[in-house]
């Protein structure tokens, strides 16, 4: 019942909501697809939105899923200090978003920021730039933040993902001679399929989602450079109080959703699955 | 699985380094958090300490009702985890073991949403809370994240109940027991892996939610952790030990959830919890 109001009535009402020009306090006035023509031809910051969570799928998937995959395998190995290695890997993914983008946008700090100080100490002086408020690097430091933050999410998964691996094949496959990184490529990363899609999964659904992170560091900032769909219906709906473009960018970002879902369904059925 | 000694000292090696970059944020937010605002000219961004103090703890004590902000994050997170627990089990269970109308339809419709992000919501929730009457409540967050995240429980719970052995259920009912009795004294506790991994995930996204506790919630005094941040937005240059403290007190709670649960998590994971 709540599941229907809040969930099903919300995203029946956003579509409605998207035919309309709507300042959320006067009358609506009806525009038909206005909203979605502006958007499309005339609306670069809905562009650059794009194209972030493009480089954000991208950038962030695939070095988590190559980092992770390689310290899961590590760990999972009986090393001394496991138990520690893994909690530190893992602590940024639950630690809030707000916290992390409030500590790094610290670090980035031109100004005795840890990476400018780092940078004068041992004469590297390009980690002096500021790589938030320039056009060209924000996005891109806003994505190192996102790696930071869920590589030990993506080490946990293939740690429960690995369990699944019978330690015979390993075994056998080391009597034969492989080199353990042979092993991990030819025989455990094949293994993993399900792990390795569920994460793909995830990072677009995470893409899809990031807010917080842009808010604390940039705020979509500097001219929509680091935009993402969530921050833009934010600033447009709450700051600019123009609803009625809010919602028809929260459809565009509904159906990107539901599509997604239509390709989980295909690729890994009705459930996350970790093991076959 | 075996791994030579020499290898071994190479794995260590790569991982203290990694982690000790892993670890330079968090280490960096409590450094600060402990620098007493007397000392200007932060080293290496503030990682770099000479004196410790609990100063800037004192101030933030003494200048925000922290605990009343605890307060209200414990309420709102600790609902919705009672509630999407259990919602998420009774619903689960009857479709693992019911006969229901259009059962894969409904089923089907939980996938679709689960893909749904708050962002993508969040202009219709805010106009659903405003009409009924909760923006400024604790439900206002209560039942939205309730619904948000009920898909995610019903798909963990079923896959793991359908895994159970069916017998000893059969079994109970030949004597007479109800199917509420059932669930309630043989279901749900043989269900600790998968409930472990539904609550943490219920909490993490709860207590580090954002963006509709931003719109949601005005009165300071209602706000949950997570805002509190933004209300020492202005003290970033002026008094950066306030900041910081706050940021440290908010990830606590975090860490200690984390530290109890961790335990099921991996386990919970890779034993059925989500196994197709």
């Amino acid at each position: 019942m709540l599941f229907v109001v809040f969930v099903l009535y919300a995203a029946l009402y956003t579509i409605y909501a998207g035919f309309f020009e709507w300042d959320g306090i006067n009358d609506k006035v009806f525009v038909g697809v206005q909203n979605y023509i502006e958007m499309f031809t005339t609306d670069h910051a809905f562009f650059l939105s794009l194209r972030n969570s493009l480089y954000w799928t991208i950038f962030t998937i695939f070095p988590q899923m190559f980092l992770g995959f390689t310290l899961a395998y590590l760990l999972n190995s009986h090393i001394p200090g496991g138990t520690l290695f893994r909690a530190i890997f893992y602590v940024p993914a639950i630690v809030s978003p707000v916290v992390v983008g409030t500590v790094w946008q610290r670090i980035y700090n031109p100004f005795g920021g840890f990476l400018s100080d780092l940078g004068f100490a041992i004469g590297w002086r390009f980690l002096q730039q500021p790589f938030l408020t320039d056009f060209h690097t924000a996005i891109f430091a806003v994505i190192v933040v996102n790696v930071w933050q869920w590589t030990g999410f993506s080490m946990v998964l293939y740690l429960a993902g690995l369990q699944g691996v019978p330690s015979e094949i390993i075994e056998a496959a080391q009597l034969e001679g492989a080199h353990r990184w042979q092993i991990a490529r030819k025989i455990v990363w094949p293994m993993l399929r399900h792990v390795h899609l569920t994460l793909i999964l995830l990072g677009v659904i995470g893409t899809l989602q990031t807010f917080p992170l842009i808010y604390t560091l940039t705020h979509g900032g500097p001219n929509h450079a680091t935009e993402m769909l969530p921050n833009y219906i934010f600033q447009e709906a709450f700051r600019l109080q123009s609803m009625g473009y809010a919602s028809a960018l929260s459809v565009v970002l509904l159906v990107l959703c539901l599509g997604l879902s239509v390709v989980q369904v295909k690729f890994l059925g009705a459930r996350f699955a970790l093991n076959q | 699985m075996k791994v030579g000694r020499r290898y071994r000292v190479l794995d260590l090696a790569f991982l203290t380094l990694l982690t000790v970059v892993w670890l330079i944020p968090l280490a960096m937010m409590v450094a600060i958090s402990v620098t007493p605002s007397s000392q200007r000219g932060l080293k290496f961004g503030g990682l770099l300490i000479s004196g410790v103090s609990a100063e800037n703890y004192a101030h933030v004590f003494r200048d925000t009702p922290v605990l009343l902000h605890l307060f209200n994050s414990i309420v709102i997170t600790g609902a919705s985890v009672a509630l999407v627990v259990a919602a998420g089990s009774l619903a689960a269970y009857a479709f693992a073991r019911m006969r229901l109308f259009a059962k894969e339809f409904w089923f089907y419709l939980l996938i679709v949403t689960l893909m749904l992000p708050i962002p993508a919501l969040v202009v219709p929730i805010f106009r659903l809370n405003k009409d009924l009457g909760l923006l400024n409540s604790y439900f206002g967050l209560i039942l939205p994240y309730t619904a948000l995240g009920a898909p995610f429980a019903i798909i963990i719970l079923r896959s793991f109940f359908e895994s159970l052995p069916k017998e000893v259920e059969e079994a109970a009912l030949l004597e007479g027991a109800s199917r509420f009795a059932i669930y309630w004294r043989i279901v749900m506790p043989m269900s600790w892996p998968a409930l472990s991994v539904v609550i943490i995930f219920q909490f993490l996204t709860s207590f580090n939610e954002f963006i509709l506790a931003l719109v949601t919630i005005d009165k300071t005094e209602l706000k949950p952790l997570t805002l509190v941040p933004l209300l020492y937005a202005d003290a970033f240059i002026s008094h950066p030990g306030d900041l910081f403290a706050v940021l440290t007190i908010i990830t606590v709670p975090v860490i200690v959830v984390y530290v109890l649960m961790q335990r099921f998590l991996i386990s919970g994971l890779a034993g059925g919890g989500a196994r197709a």
